[in-house]
């Protein structure tokens, strides 16, 4: 009969000295920790070299038989093309500044989790190649060779980055660990790996204009069951002007506020302040998709993408493009459009709102505003006649996403907004915010069901924060400005800090806008009751509107 | 002297100990930074350790006895046991590794004293509470498993909607099948 182990045998993962360099030891592919692998039909209709049938749990990847040289020859061009690359590769003093900033590594504490060695894992690759030393003393300097179970090992972790860019803050030299694994997974998807998550949304994006796939006709009716719902709530059916040509602004957000839970919410939000406003606008059925989960996949691919922002434009005569709340879309346009698809088309023009006369001479290359710095330049004009107090059963703090807070800086003008249509903000830990903002743990295509292990705790620094005001100041809320974490919050949020609800800004917005005509509120966008409805006044003001 | 100031005595030494123990199960190169880095934000697996440490010690011991309390102090480093890549044995299994922890420094001294009965009950209370981190491990991890079904239905929810209307407005088969179809075309992709 076998010995019954002890506690400590148990309990004891690894050997008190590991026999192995922590390059040498492998990941273990464990359900909850990989994401499925994307359809040969996908990648087949996407035009994407090597598609093939894989799992990445099996043994045997079904790489393509000169799989190295394809490998090698990629990670040559990209060296060549990408300056940047190059000079991430050679100068990385290995100071550790970023080790501990990932959330990742915070929540798995997986060496291979810190920046620097995730960084590694490719450098390894390029030290053998290209860097004298490596040539000459290879694996006693940490150069490598590619083998197969270097790619598995560089698909594990680069779907264990979420790109956010938080380690790029605190390395001295601005290493970009966040561009290296954008260059991972673009090399990975030379030999035919990509994940469904990711390629699915970009094939449905590509056909038919947005995530789902769904048809103009279709999304069109969802929009107007959104406006419904406005009715039902505010007495005011908003307008939802659609391809028309003429006017002067385009309205483009990511889909997944028209079809998910809780994006709608902020969706009817905008409705609404564009009704309110009587906003010069249009939404484009071909257009009809903000995000761009190309941007997770090549360059190339985010560029085609987002190409469709530009050319509907065009064909619709706008003079700008008003963006919803958006994360990564912000970061296309603000890092990359000008490059991929400028300079924007002859008819846009410098934005400038119709209300208040503000120049948006930050957007005077894109011609794109986000919402937020729309709306609030509207509050400080007073455009817009708000009342706080309807959210008054809201204590909520500021999720800040990652790409608008450190690839646009867009800091201030939500909260501002937020404070202007809540009375009771509170902000979470000064190291956890703004530009040091840790990730919802799912950005970048990993807000995937079959890894909500692995997000939890990716999220664990996120969801630790907010459980933090949450016991010390009753925080029951958290705003954001991003699609992808409106659907990644939630859990999180009901899992470290059960209790607080998530929603865009505008949803709450459209909850404070007392709006020309409407009947008396009684219930917020979810159709929930106002808890701070005086119930005397109730008839009264049903019949006087 | 009482068992309790006994066991007080040697608080700070046995959860250092054990939070020691507790951090060994990471892997090595990690260990250093769990150990010396204080802040609650920047090390939270650190900070969690700890608070669960003196919660659990103290609980041992009899110094705290209301069981909501506990279970409050115990909640994060549970919910971290139970979504990191352990297996449950490993995940829960730390609460076991108190007792030598307890044998070694604190029984000796029980003993001289004539206390064992005193260190037979605080075993006991670790076994409860061993039990008691069990429930909410499992119950975590029933979150989790319902997190994913909620998505998956949250993602779609608007279409769902929208499908169920077509339903409902038309009599024909042959529309309503076409709603569905377009419903499971999309199927697994994502919407953001
Ligand atoms: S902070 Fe920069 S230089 Fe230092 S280890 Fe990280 S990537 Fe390298
Ligand atoms: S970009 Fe974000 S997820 Fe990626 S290594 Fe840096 S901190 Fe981690």
């Amino acid at each position: 009969m076998a010995k019954l182990p002890t506690p400590q045998a148990l309990m004891s993962s690894r050997p008190a000295f590991p026999d192995k360099a922590w390059l040498d030891i492998k990941p273990e592919f464990a359900p909850g920790s990989y994401c499925y692998p994307a359809k040969k039909e996908t990648m087949e209709l996407l035009h994407m070299p090597n598609p093939h049938d894989w799992d990445p749990s099996a043994e045997d990847w079904n790489l393509p038989d000169n799989w190295e040289k394809i490998l090698c020859d990629a990670f040559e061009e990209r060296l060549e093309k990408h300056r940047s690359l190059k000079l991430f590769m050679d100068i990385c003093v290995r100071c550790g500044a970023c080790a501990d900033k990932c959330h990742f590594f915070l929540g798995t504490n997986d060496p291979k989790n810190m920046p620097v060695l995730r960084a590694e894992l490719l450098r390894s690759l390029y030290r053998r190649d290209h860097a004298m030393l490596g040539k000459l003393l290879g694996k006693r300097i940490g150069a490598r060779s590619w083998d197969k179970e270097v790619v598995k090992e560089l698909f594990y972790y680069a779907y264990q980055c979420t790109e956010c860019r938080r380690c790029s803050l605190f390395c001295p030299y601005g290493i970009d660990t966040a561009e290296i694994t954008a260059i991972v997974r673009e090399l990975l998807h030379e030999v035919g790996l990509g994940i469904h998550w990711i390629m699915d949304p970009v094939k449905n994006c590509s056909f038919t204009g947005n995530h789902l796939g769904i048809q103009p006709h279709s999304f069109k009716e969802i929009v107007e069951m959104l406006a419904d719902d406005c009715e039902t709530v505010t007495g005011i059916r908003p307008k939802t002007p659609f391809n028309e040509k003429g006017h002067e602004i385009l309205f483009i957000t990511p889909s997944g506020d028209v079809f998910a839970d809780p994006g709608i919410y902020t969706f009817m939000g905008y409705l609404l302040l564009f009704h309110e406003l009587d906003l010069d606008y249009t939404f484009s059925t071909y257009a009809s998709e903000g995000g761009n989960f190309g941007s997770f996949t090549t360059f190339n691919m985010a560029k085609k993408l987002n190409a469709k922002m530009y050319a509907e434009a065009e064909r619709l005569g706008v003079k700008w493009i008003l963006g919803g709340e958006c994360g990564h879309m912000w970061r296309v346009i603000n890092q990359y459009m000008g490059t991929y698809n400028g300079p924007a088309p002859d008819n846009m023009v410098t934005p400038v709102s119709p209300f208040t006369g503000t120049v948006f001479k930050n957007a005077a290359s894109t011609k794109m505003v986000h919402i937020a710095e729309f709306t609030a330049d509207l509050i400080q004009h007073d455009k817009l006649n708000l009342d706080p107090s309807r959210n008054d059963h809201i204590i909520t703090t500021f999720h800040d996403s990652c790409n608008p807070a450190r690839a646009m800086g867009l800091l201030d003008e939500p909260r501002y907004v937020l404070k202007a249509v809540c009375n009771n903000f509170v902000e979470m830990p000064e190291n956890t915010i703004r530009e040091q903002t840790f990730c919802c743990g799912a950005g970048s295509g990993l807000n995937t069901e079959e890894i909500m292990e692995l997000r939890m705790r990716s999220g664990m620094p996120r969801g630790n924060a907010l459980r933090y005001v949450q016991q010390k100041y009753g925080v029951n809320h958290m705003a954001c400005v991003c699609a992808i974490d409106r659907a990644t919050l939630p859990p999180l949020a009901n899992y470290w800090a059960p209790g607080v609800t998530v929603s865009g800004l505008h949803e709450l917005v459209a909850n404070a806008l007392v709006m020309k005509g409407e009947s008396k509120r009684t219930m917020d966008l979810r159709q929930e009751d106002l808890p701070n409805v005086a119930e005397d006044d109730d008839a009264a003001q049903g019949e006087g509107q | 002297m009482r068992a309790i100031d006994i066991f007080r005595k040697h608080k700070d030494e046995v959860t250092r100990l054990w939070t020691e123990s507790v951090f060994k199960t990471y892997p090595l190169e990690t260990t250093g930074f769990l150990r010396t880095k204080q802040d609650p934000f920047g090390n939270p697996v650190g900070h969690m350790t700890k608070e669960a440490a003196a919660a659990l010690y103290d609980a041992v011991i009899g110094e705290s006895v209301d069981i909501e309390d506990t279970r409050k102090a115990l909640d994060r480093f549970i919910k971290l046991r139970a979504v990191q890549k352990f297996t449950p044995s490993q995940g829960l299994g730390v609460f076991s590794l108190m007792k030598p922890l307890l044998r070694t420094h604190v029984l000796p001294e029980l003993l001289i004293k004539k206390k064992l009965h005193d260190y037979l009950e605080a075993e006991s209370r670790l076994d409860s509470l061993t039990l008691l981190a069990f429930d909410m491990y499992v119950k975590d991890r029933e979150i989790l498993a319902e997190s994913r079904i909620t998505e998956i239905r949250n993602q779609y929810a608007q279409l769902a909607r929208w499908a169920q209307r077509l339903n409902a407005a038309s009599p024909l088969a042959v529309e309503d099948q076409g709603a569905e179809a377009e419903m499971h075309s999309t199927e697994g992709q994502g919407s953001v």
